[in-house]
């Protein structure tokens, strides 16, 4: 048989293997109460194997549908629209979240996994309470399997076959774009482990502080793969959208944002918790509110009620569904929380305003209301039509106002909090610690003012704040490194400093994360206040300068790509020698023509480079619109993302080795019985 | 000896910026430069929706309607309008929908003020939980006998 003939029927193997799979989550999910009704509880553990069966399923579902794509199976909707045989193998892969249909199911099928990863977690470390977490997250498949395969489903077949499918997006034919919606949809689903993990609590009375440790790892991991898809989808839409900035305040952008700033209130609310039992009831909130805004941001991207980039086009029925489907999730989970959440009170008292754990309460205060202000200017056009059927725009302008003051204390907090020890706070070794910062962030500010006058204030303040955290970091280590020091005596500076970071992993992951915030922090304020931009028509020949950058244009000149034809610019630089060739693409009539900027990076600025339309000049000479930037500082972003997942892996390696080192005995006593 | 280490340090961080400073000889073509027009038109457009776009502003679209309101501008301002009176009226076609940034009228100025509001309640609730937690005595120091007082003073001195 031939391949092709093979995917025909392959497909619809799939088909019937996701749709066997949805019927399994709904056994999955009513397991526990149909054991509890007949009073077996071992039926429970069932929950267990169906969660192995349903991502099985749902793998070999989504395995034909991968399969369809790299065989040109036109026959099948998904692949007639995001595919061509032209395309190179690795779009056609990625082609499966290059739309509505496909990308649901990457959501669902990275859900079943998480599902099945948690199953095993469980079954040795809680296994009384695996089958209704377990359960909580077979409803989740369920229901989003519903809107898959009744409404949604990626195994729509065509008949008659065409013989060429369309194009994938130019602008989604990029290793960004590839990467950018797996790593959120991890992010996304990730914050469903903790959710589930809250529901069962709520519904079992399970005190939070028994299962509070266990949600640690899983919100880290779910906050890192959040963090890494949006840094991608800067880097995406820096590289590829050619508008020359990173983040535009698109409805679908703060839909991510939104959960990361929670999810971020949540990750040290956690350790608050761990160190000090209290806020147990402010967590299980937090827990169902990251996830309530990940559903939401679900809901935005594929509803269609909010324009974006992003939007995916769909049926009215769609919407629907998922407005429905968050309407219940919601509900049933803010219930279950109202009705139950109080037992959990069982909290420590604040030895002192002036202490670490009250300065995580103004931390979550501050991220809190960050997320708060993203969801207001997100919703209120839709709010404001709703009322009165005028239409309003909430723009950019509108959140970098807002934000602007949030983000810097953010910055404050992050320095001071560090430094203040728990319960207590010594008034007097807190001032010696933070003097040094405090000069070394004043001294930034007004070196700022004076090397830039005349700035906006945000700038000096901005790179101030920047100094002081960074006097923090540096504080906050070296002291540690002299107390070993002189426990140490033998130690050289290296060594004992080496052996301090490795030696609490947990905390100075936690710095490095900070690190690379700050680094983020640099990006933003280089891009945001020292941004030069020029929009000039140039013949070949000509010169544009910009700051101290002389660009040559050199004229242009055809090139072929793999499935697209382009136009090609030069551009060299006078003063260093440096090349640019920025791009117009064209991917064939059905698409619109693409530009591809061209960038030229250091560690200090970029200069990017888009090549506009084609203008007449006057004898007989074609010009093109050329529109240069400096960016500066631009490489901070993408370096400070990596730290902070470098950061956080870090954190992370702590645990690995400690829990392996408490199962050992465990194991031991298992074999002695 | 931190001083060496820290120069160190920042010469390998110049070792990661190519070609800082170095200027090759060159000549070059005419110079072109930027109209003050272009610069007033883009910055107009900065403040404006595109109409058919996905939110984004007319002077980043690539969109062919921006490219039409952007000639609009440009015209408006060669016909001496101020930029006032532009962004008048472009609202006066499309309403207040094609501004970026929410007016300071009834229904903007809420959006405004809202962010204030919810950093107060949020703030304030803050403040509550911290004063409820303090305020909940604290259970008595345990009271040492003089034989655990010994044994400190003997440990503090070890050390």
């Amino acid at each position: 048989m031939s391949p092709n003939a093979l995917s025909l029927n392959l497909i619809e193997l799939g088909h019937f293997a996701a749709i066997l799979a949805f019927v399994l989550a709904i056994v999955q999910g009513l397991t526990p109460i149909v054991a509890r009704g007949l009073h077996r509880p071992q039926l429970a553990s069932l929950t267990g194997n169906l969660a192995v069966a349903v991502f099985v399923l749902t793998s070999i579902g989504g395995a034909t549908i991968i399969y369809s794509f790299l065989t040109n199976n036109f026959s099948v909707l998904v692949v007639a629209s995001h595919s061509n045989t032209h395309m190179p193998l690795f779009y056609k892969v990625a082609a499966l979240w290059g739309g509505h249909r496909g990308s649901l199911y990457l959501w669902i099928w990275i859900l079943t996994l998480f599902t099945m990863v948690l199953a095993f977690d469980g079954q040795t470390r809680y296994p009384e309470r695996l089958p209704v977490i377990l359960a909580v997250q077979g409803w989740l498949v369920a229901g989003f399997f519903g809107l898959s395969l009744f409404l949604s489903s990626p195994f729509v077949r065509l008949f008659p076959v065409p013989l060429q499918g369309a194009d994938l997006d130019p602008l989604l034919q990029n290793p960004g774009m590839v990467m950018h919606p797996p790593m959120l949809y991890m992010g996304y689903v990730g914050f469903s482990v903790p959710f589930a993990f809250a529901m069962a609590a709520l519904i079992t009375r399970w005190k939070s502080e028994l299962w509070i440790g266990l949600i640690r790892r899983w919100a880290l991991i779910a906050w890192g793969f959040l963090t890494l898809g949006i840094v991608l989808g800067a880097w995406w839409s820096y590289y590829v959208l050619g508008w020359g900035g990173y983040w535009a305040w698109d409805p679908v952008e703060n839909a991510s944002f939104m959960p990361w700033l929670v999810g971020t209130a949540l990750i040290h609310s956690i350790t608050v918790q761990e160190r000090r039992r209290m806020l147990h009831t402010w967590n299980i909130f937090l827990v169902i509110t990251t996830f309530s805004l990940s559903l939401l941001g679900t809901f935005l991207v594929r509803s269609g009620v909010l324009s974006s980039v992003h939007a995916f086009t769909v049926s009215p029925g769609q919407g629907s569904y998922i407005l429905a489907f968050m309407t219940v999730t919601l509900a049933i989970s803010f219930g279950i929380f109202l009705a139950r959440g109080r037992f959990q009170e069982a909290e420590e008292t604040l030895a002192s305003p002036m202490s670490r754990e009250s300065l995580f309460v103004w931390n979550n205060v501050v991220f809190t209301t960050a997320a708060a202000c993203v969801l207001l200017g997100t919703l209120y056009p839709l709010a404001i039509n709703a009322l009165n059927g005028s239409r309003i725009t909430v723009g950019p302008p509108y959140f970098n106002a807002v934000m602007m003051p949030i983000f810097f204390v953010m910055l404050l907090l992050m320095a001071v909090g560090p430094l203040v020890p728990w319960r207590k706070a010594n008034m007097i070794r807190l001032r010696a610690r933070v003097l040094f910062p405090a000069i070394l962030g004043l001294s930034a500010g007004v070196v700022m003012a004076v090397l830039a006058w005349p700035v906006y204030w945000t700038g000096p303040v901005a790179v101030g704040l920047v100094g002081f955290v960074l006097g923090t970091l540096i504080v906050d280590l070296a002291r540690a490194v002299q107390q070993r020091r002189a426990q140490h005596i033998s130690e050289n500076v290296v060594v004992a400093t080496w052996r301090t970071v490795f030696g609490n992993r947990r905390h100075y992951g936690g710095m490095i994360v900070h690190l690379g915030i700050l680094m983020v922090a640099v990006g933003i304020v280089g891009t945001g206040m020292f941004r030069v931009e020029k929009s000039v028509v140039m013949a070949p020949g000509d010169v544009v300068k910009i700051g101290a950058q002389r660009l040559q244009f050199d004229g242009v000149h055809d090139l072929k790509g793999p499935n697209y034809t382009a136009l090609q610019g030069k551009l060299t630089s006078l003063d260093h020698g440096f090349v640019l060739r920025p791009e117009r693409r064209d991917y064939g009539p059905q698409q619109m023509t693409t530009t591809v900027a061209s960038v030229n990076s250091n560690l200090l600025r970029d200069v990017y480079v888009v090549m506009g339309s084609p203008v007449p000049g006057k004898n007989g000479t074609t010009h093109y619109l050329i529109q240069v930037f400096i960016n500066p500082l631009v490489a901070f972003l993408w370096m400070g993302g990596l730290t902070m997942v470098f950061g956080l892996g870090f954190t992370l390696s702590h645990r690995v080795r400690r829990a392996a080192r408490a199962t050992a005995p465990e194991a031991a006593s298992a074999y002695a019985k | 000896m931190t001083m060496r280490r820290m120069l160190l340090a920042l010469g390998l961080l110049m070792l990661l910026v190519p070609a800082f400073g170095a200027a090759p000889p060159a000549a070059g073509g005419p110079v072109v430069h930027e109209s003050a027009l272009t610069r007033r038109e883009l910055s107009i457009a900065r403040t404006l929706r595109c109409t058919v776009c996905q939110n984004e502003s007319v002077a980043d679209s690539k969109a062919g309607i921006a490219k039409d309101m952007r000639t609009l501008i440009r015209q408006q301002l060669v016909a001496g309008k101020s930029r006032k009176q532009i962004v008048a009226f472009f609202v006066s076609r499309y309403g207040d929908y094609i501004l970026l940034k929410p007016r300071f009228d009834l229904v903007g100025t809420i959006v405004w003020v809202l962010p204030l509001f919810l950093l107060a309640v949020l703030a304030t609730s803050g403040w509550l939980v911290i004063r409820r937690h303090s305020r909940a005595t604290e259970p008595p120091p345990p009271q040492l006998t003089e034989e655990d007082l010994a044994r400190v003073r003997a440990a503090r001195q070890q050390d």
